[in-house]
């Protein structure tokens, strides 16, 4: 957008170009001096374990890379990931249907939303995964139970967001659905459910990144097959270079996701901020 | 009157949950599901026992042991990197991918480097609170007004003073926001490393009560972890706006002004 205004005169459009290729020239300065860091990093790394200073068991380098490239040719590291994000996805699905629907009703009846507000203070503060004993018991570990704690777990941040984003709605568009008799399915579907869609976003953000938490949590805990389980076996086995190498991929699998999701709500929201301006 | 009636009509829906869960549980005859007041029963003799309230003090120990730590760590690195900007950029991604690695990976590694006594959970549980408040101390470290900048600047505040008195105090808003991010990602991590290997500890209690197959006094731990991060959160609401009253008032005028009238009226 702001490029195209800037092309409009030719002169203005030299020296923002001008301006441009300074901007990239420091962009590859900083993009170098990034890349030093990171190798400086591993390079101190490296020396710590040679020399002894680091802890036993800490890895060199060029061990954990090697693993690296071992994992990435593994069958079951696919199929863990899989499985850690399916029921991640799985869980934060369950807890998006049942936090958006709740926290909508309940936000547009203000006695209602007065009433559950010590019940989501609680509830947001509960820490999840102590129930994980007592799931075990119950329902074993397995697929399932991952999913029921990781929707346990999501649907607060789900529930509040949506709670709030009803809460917020303006008057006006309260006041002009029950003067045009706009059916209730219809009002939830087409103001209340848009209206909150800011809200809820920013709540689903936060619970994919619970989820993601919580699954592998649960994974570490528990034994049930995923990418926690292969960090506990190979610390378990002694393989700590293996250890190393799966923290790095489940680190750049979380950093992927909190990317995507901020671009994905960037997109989606797109009409949004054109309102503010 | 009408405060009763307000608090009436926060209490009402809980009570209600409450009493229905204990009637319902009474009757029940699940193993899994033992009476809540059986559970509440369990709490009380473990308590008076004292066994409970040496692992409440140990978890919670822990739990502020590593927090503190974060606290300290994450507010010193973030205003440096907030002032250095080439730094800040250079370090940028490596801070983005720790904040990104999900806590409770570590929780096996530590563990299994450092062993099972109380300093790898501290560690743990420092580790994982530390990314939130240097990101958030960085970015209230660069919402500093360019002016009062430049006026420390020109008055030449020594760096010591500059760093008390300016610095902190604009940031503090960010920096808390940071500790309220924070906050429940420890209590989590508390219970994971617990929960993975430990000798005390709520989460311990709850994980040998489960395999000793004590429902009651599984559920009465879990519940006990509830209140924990309840009365946690609640607290620092409380020191939230102790702490921050002068910038609620500073930033919001109108908000503030209105309200003393309305108080008159």
């Amino acid at each position: 957008m702001k490029s195209r205004t800037q092309q409009t005169s030719p002169e203005r459009g030299r020296r923002s170009s001008r301006r441009q290729a300074a901007a990239r020239g420091s962009k590859a300065a900083v993009v170098v001096r990034r890349i030093v860091a990171i190798a400086l990093l591993l390079v101190l790394w490296q020396v710590a374990v040679l020399t002894g200073i680091a802890p036993g068991l800490t890895p060199r380098v060029d061990r954990v890379a090697l693993a690296l490239i071992e994992i990435l040719g593994r069958a079951d590291f696919w199929l863990a990931l899989l499985q850690t994000v399916s029921a991640a996805l799985t869980g934060v699905a369950i807890a998006t249907v049942v936090g958006v629907t709740i926290g909508l009703l309940v936000g547009s009846i203000p006695a209602a939303g007065r009433a559950v507000g010590l019940i989501l203070d609680f509830g947001r503060s509960f820490p999840t995964i102590a129930l994980l004993p007592v799931l075990i018991l119950v329902i074993g570990a397995n697929w399932r139970m991952e999913v029921l704690v990781v929707s346990l777990a999501a649907v607060w941040p789900i529930l509040v967001q949506s709670l709030y984003g009803a809460q917020q709605m303006t008057s006006a568009a309260s006041e002009m659905t029950r003067s045009y008799r706009i059916p209730p399915l219809l009002k939830f579907r087409r103001v209340l459910l848009p209206s909150a869609l800011p809200m809820i976003s920013t709540g689903i953000r936060i619970a994919v990144a619970i989820s993601i938490l919580v699954a592998v949590g649960v994974e570490v805990l528990s034994q049930t097959p995923g990418l926690g389980r292969l960090i506990t076996l190979a610390q378990g086995g002694g393989r700590w270079d293996l250890a190393f190498a799966y923290l790095f991929l489940i680190g750049c699998f979380g950093w992927g996701v909190t990317a995507l999701l901020a671009r994905a709500e960037g997109r989606l929201l797109r009409w949004n901020r054109l309102g503010e301006k | 009157m009408k405060v009763v009636l307000r608090i009436l009509e926060r209490l009402w829906l809980p009570v209600v949950l409450i009493a229905v869960w204990w009637v319902v549980s009474e009757n029940a005859k699940s193993v899994f599901f033992p009476p809540l007041s059986r559970i509440m029963e369990v709490m009380v003799k473990d308590f008076q026992s004292g066994v409970l309230g040496a692992h409440v003090m140990a978890s919670v120990g822990n739990l502020f042991a590593g927090l503190g730590i974060a606290i300290v760590v994450g507010i010193v690195v973030g205003i440096i990197l907030g002032e250095t900007p080439k730094l800040r950029e250079t370090v940028d991604p490596l801070i983005h991918f720790f904040r990104a690695v999900p806590q409770s990976a570590l929780v096996p590694l530590i563990i299994g480097a450092m062993g099972m006594g109380s300093a790898p959970k501290v560690f743990t549980i420092a580790f994982a609170c530390v990314w939130p408040i240097i990101l958030n101390t960085i970015d209230g470290v660069r919402s500093v007004e360019p002016g009062v900048r430049q006026m420390s600047l020109a008055y030449r505040v020594p760096a010591r003073l500059h760093f008390t008195r300016v610095l902190l105090p604009s940031s503090l808003p960010q920096i808390v926001a940071g500790v309220r991010v924070a906050l429940p990602i420890a209590v989590v991590v508390m219970v994971v490393s617990e929960l993975f290997a430990a000798e005390q500890g709520i989460g311990f209690y709850i994980l040998q009560s489960s395999s000793l197959f004590l429902l009651a006094q599984a559920w009465a731990g879990a519940i006990l972890v509830g209140v924990l991060g309840y009365a946690l959160s609640e607290l620092f609401n409380l020191f939230e706006r102790r702490l921050l009253a002068w910038h609620y008032r500073s930033n919001n005028p109108t908000a503030a002004r209105s309200a003393t009238t309305s108080k008159r009226k």
